[in-house]
């Protein structure tokens, strides 16, 4: 029996749906610290089922208060970036959007700037997501205009906003001492080596409520995307549903932006690779670019901490990768579904 | 008319934190008098080569010298040099220190301040008149450097320390272009001999019975590599940098960043931090953030240090030897059990500073 386009859609949809799982288990035996296949399997077993078998504190330790939490982290980070990224997209209605198109990515570094470098007192997460949300706040004030948020001019106010908080931020850096610069710039390249339970509990369910909000809205992108005279013409609030979709997909981003730094492209490439396999219709691009965007980070991850024994941030390895893709995508004719 | 208002208020609200971000950081532009005295050709000159291998020619002695790096300013004060500084660079967490420079400098407040937030502040150097002005600098062709020598016509002194040897070099380069030679040799003498006093028995630990050390800069996963000064105070202390035990090349780097996992194979007998404002060793200890660390020696049997003071602890400056003291108390406590180091703290003082610790009264 030949298989069908349909069944080769429905074929990859469950490999994007199912692909965390693997990506989980895999990245549970790999790391740094040199425990065997049959010493990891030891002591996750003794662990869940309680066999009484006598591990090394140690190796408890690396797996689970090191291994675990952090791949935790990429999941739920790659997830909501990727879910933010295709959300924007269909707003936008454009492939070439990203999480940080409205100053999320510089707002968020500016706050984390500040807290490393001028007020130690202010703790560094928290920083970051409200200055991510600042900036994510005044770009769409910006834009707003007689009741009205046009696309164009959210773009636009979200490069100057951006703008701003860049200044803001090289304001920081000309003012602080060598060592804090090192801290700001590693910061700002994104990397989950400093994941942590404490850190993953203070934003989970931001980001499970963000995307929840969008996987249960998605449908309504395809109107969205259809444009905003369209979408009014079929009876839909369209600056209510933006700023739904807006808020939920910049709490998502600016949560993960705020535990894990700023991780490049990853929201822009996942969601086209999705489009390009599975098509536009956001009732399934939104859940399977949440499924295959946790897989994707958690694989980047585990190439950033145990490819080379030293730490990578995974920003760069997510951009070296994403770049090539991304003119990859450039030189498609069909640009995954947009044409 | 909303819209006006509204843009209005959100480039005021920019405008203000701008200014909150400046004026929560140390800007000392502007502050203070000018000095009125001129400079006059000198019948003689003296002659050094820099940390950069740059040859400086400058009038002896040199009695205008602007330093728009920290740690040189020390050793000016420690050789004598107070009164021979005419501009003076932006000071990290001033709280710290300004009141043993006003100790050691009465003329301190008014000595003239000159941003370097920025690239040095060409026209606040063109003031202070200087015969030469001694930065931070890792090669020739930095762009302060140029702008100072190509524009203002003054020689500039570039400071890279890589080892002790470059901190004991500082001490003499200064005292000859000052011609303070003899007190120069004074301190030296000091610092020798208080480094001593811990060399004297680090020397004698056997290798396998030194403590491995993990050196925690800010950053926390990065550390000090093995070609790092601040490898040379572990070895110094009687220590062991745990990265000699890393199979991996970036262990030479002067600062690699490891991985947890990394941290927990090898395993460190002690954690030394650099001043961390925002972290302390008990955070290390019993943080939620830091559970994954548990199990590391270090943690587990309480030894976890900080270097907590940004000017006591300052190893880049005449106080090497108490640093290297500090941490050999702390990583071979049974070594150095009889050693009192406020005592040892006051007697360098009075020696090098010619004032009390604490409290910089006047000896």
């Amino acid at each position: 029996m030949a298989i069908t386009p349909k069944m080769w859609k429905t074929i990859a949809a469950f490999l994007f749906i199912i692909s965390p799982l693997p990506a989980f288990v895999i990245s549970l035996f790999i790391g740094s610290f040199g425990l065997s296949i049959n010493e990891t399997l030891g002591v996750l077993v003794s662990r869940i089922f309680g066999t009484g078998l006598d591990y090394p504190g140690m190796y408890n330790s690396v797996i689970f208060d090191v291994r675990l939490p952090r791949i935790l982290t990429a999941l739920l980070v790659g997830g909501a970036l990727s879910i933010s990224g295709a959300s924007f997209q269909g707003i936008f209605k454009n492939p070439l959007v990203d999480p940080y198109i409205l100053g999320l990515s510089s707002g968020a570094a500016f706050g984390a700037a500040l807290s490393i470098a001028i007020l130690p007192t202010l703790p560094l997460e928290p920083a970051a997501f409200a200055f991510s949300l600042l900036a994510i706040g005044l770009a769409y004030l910006m834009a707003r205009n007689k009741g009205e948020t046009p696309v164009i001019s959210l773009v636009l106010s979200g490069v100057i906003t951006s703008a701003i908080f860049t200044a803001l931020l090289g304001i920081v850096q000309i003012k602080t001492n060598e060592k804090a610069l090192q801290s700001i710039v590693l910061w700002i390249m994104g990397t989950f080596n400093a994941s942590t339970w404490s850190k993953l509990n203070e934003s989970w369910y931001l980001i499970v409520l963000g995307c929840a909000v969008i996987i249960l809205l998605r449908w309504r992108l395809n109107v969205l995307a259809l444009g905003d005279e369209e979408a009014k013409s079929v009876g839909m609030n369209t600056e209510l549903y933006k700023v739904l979709f807006i808020v939920a997909a910049s709490l998502v981003a600016s949560a993960s932006v705020a535990i894990a730094g700023i991780i490049s492209l990853v929201g822009l490439i996942v969601p086209h690779m999705i489009r390009m396999v599975i098509g536009p219709d956001h009732r399934l691009l939104i859940p399977l670019s949440f499924t295959f965007g946790a897989a994707f980070l958690v694989i980047v991850d585990d190439a950033s901490r145990a490819a080379f024994g030293f730490e990578i941030p995974v920003s760069i390895i997510t951009t070296l990768i994403g770049a090539p893709f991304f003119i990859f995508i450039l030189r498609r004719a069909k640009v995954g579904g947009w044409e | 008319m909303k819209y006006s208002k509204l843009l209005i208020a959100t480039i005021l609200m920019m405008v203000s934190i701008s200014l909150l971000i400046a004026g929560c950081t140390t800007t000392n532009t502007g502050a203070s008098a000018t000095p009125s005295a001129t400079t006059t050709p000198a019948p003689q000159t003296v002659t050094v080569i820099d940390d950069r291998g740059m040859t400086i020619t400058v009038p002896y002695p040199c009695k205008r010298i602007v330093f728009l790096v920290e740690n040189a300013m020390n050793t000016m004060y420690a050789i004598g040099g107070a009164d021979d500084i005419v501009g003076i660079g932006d000071i990290w967490m001033p709280q710290y220190k300004e009141a043993f420079f006003r100790a050691v400098d009465p003329d301190y407040n008014a000595t003239l301040k000159i941003s370097t937030s920025n690239g040095a502040d060409l026209e606040a150097l063109a003031k202070a008149k200087p015969d030469l002005v001694v930065l931070w600098s890792a090669d020739w062709n930095d762009k302060d450097t140029k702008a100072i020598s190509e524009n203002l016509h003054v020689p500039v002194y570039g400071v890279y320390l890589r080892n002790f040897s470059d901190i004991y070099k500082q001490h003499r380069d200064f005292a000859k272009i000052t011609g303070n030679e003899q007190r120069g040799q004074q301190v030296l003498d000091t610092m020798n001999a208080t480094m001593k006093k811990v060399t004297d028995v680090t020397a004698t630990i056997p290798d396998n019975q030194k403590p491995t050390v993990y050196w925690m800069w800010g950053d926390v996963y990065g550390t000090a590599g093995l070609h790092s000064s601040t490898n040379d105070l572990i070895n110094a202390a009687g220590g062991k940098n745990v990265l000699n035990n890393w199979n991996n090349d970036t262990k030479y780097d002067e600062h690699p960043v490891l991985t947890m996992e990394a941290i927990q194979a090898l395993n460190p007998d002690v954690i030394y931090m650099w001043y961390n404002p925002k972290l302390d060793p008990k955070d290390v200890m019993t943080g939620d953030d830091f559970k994954a660390w548990r199990n590391i020696s270090a943690v587990k049997n309480g030894r976890v240090y900080e270097l907590n003071d940004p000017f006591l602890d300052d190893s880049m400056t005449s106080r090497l030897p108490l640093v290297v003291m500090k941490i050999a108390k702390n990583i071979n406590p049974d070594k150095f059990a009889s050693l009192d180091l406020n005592k040892e703290y006051d007697a360098f003082f009075v020696s090098v500073y010619g004032v009390h610790y604490p409290g910089y009264a006047k000896a």
